[in-house]
């Protein structure tokens, strides 16, 4: 009689190289990630609207940037760290009073940034918030020139 | 006389939970990788406040070389990696691209904080044109570490 030997091969996952696969892919990904750093400050931009007309310094409180990053708020110069008082001061009767932000075409874009960046923490320091902020573009500058023959915004400071 | 048994122990690393850890590591990088449509590097200006942009905005860069001064202009749709493009008015025709099929897009604007006001305007003009509404004006967090 013949003897049959047992030969029953045990079921096996080679799994020995599955580390190195691991590490490799960590590696990847580790060289390839870039934490998302798209943090800024949200800026709504008006509609393309002819009929619209930027609201007259008068009835505002107008903010401007000079080439020197200095401020002035209301022809007065201001310094940043007392806008949000003089804002609370201007907004208490009236929250929805317009605010118009106009920076000098040859002011930096940080010193436009600082303001507008005291103006967007204004709901968190003081809990009111800028409800009616107006950016005037240098195109809808250069369209009031055409009409009244002179920047308005900085005719009203002088 | 006592014999000595060999003990020897066999010395061993354990090894069967490193697959686990990796795998663990590779998930956390996966879920949190962004895969950044412009690498630009720009020299941002600093805020204390600041929100997250929405995720596939539409990316525009105003870069300045600081050595030279030049300005240059990239774009992205927030799909594909960023691209030159030569000038605001170009900026104005991708971005009426987007627009036109999805008005409600956000764009992202990322700016040389050591651009004139002029500059950055002449962007935003464009944009207004070509009618995005929702922007975000890229920052740094005030006293965060420079870019080298």
């Amino acid at each position: 009689m013949k003897i049959i030997r047992k030969t029953a091969i045990r079921a096996e996952i080679p799994t020995a190289s599955m580390a190195d696969i691991a590490f490799l892919l960590i590696i990847f990904f580790m060289v390839t990630t870039v934490f998302s750093s798209n943090r800024g400050l949200e800026l709504s931009l008006p509609r393309e609207d002819p009929s619209t007309s930027a609201p007259s310094p008068e009835e505002a409180v107008f903010l401007q940037v000079r080439p020197d990053s200095s401020l002035l708020a209301d022809c007065r110069p201001m310094q940043l760290a007392d806008l949000l008082d003089y804002m609370a001061t201007r907004l208490e009767k009236n929250p929805r009073k317009p605010v118009i932000l106009y920076t000098h075409p040859d002011a930096p874009y940080q010193a436009m940034i600082s303001v507008y960046d005291v103006l967007a923490s204004a709901q968190a320091e003081r809990g009111f918030k800028v409800l009616n902020l107006s950016i005037p573009t240098q195109r809808d500058m250069d369209e009031y020139v055409r009409l009244f023959g002179s920047n308005p915004l900085e005719a009203a400071c002088r | 006389m006592r014999l000595e048994r060999s003990r020897k122990a066999e010395a061993i690393i354990p090894t069967a939970s490193m697959a686990d850890i990796a795998f663990l590591l590779i998930i956390f990088f996966m879920v949190t990788t962004a895969y950044e449509v412009d690498r630009t590097q720009v020299r941002l200006p600093l805020s204390r406040t600041r929100q997250e942009s929405q995720k596939g905005a539409a990316v525009v860069v105003i870069a300045r070389d600081p050595k030279s001064g030049a300005v240059s202009y990239r774009f992205s749709d927030g799909r594909r990696t960023s691209r030159a493009v030569g000038s605001p008015s170009d900026v104005y025709l991708e971005a009426s691209r987007i627009t036109y099929g999805e008005p409600t897009r956000p764009f992202v604007v990322k700016a040389d904080a050591t651009l004139r006001y002029a500059q950055v305007d002449e962007v935003l003009d464009q944009l207004r044109s070509a009618g995005a509404e929702n922007l975000v004006l890229l920052t740094r967090q005030k006293g965060a570490k420079e870019p080298s």
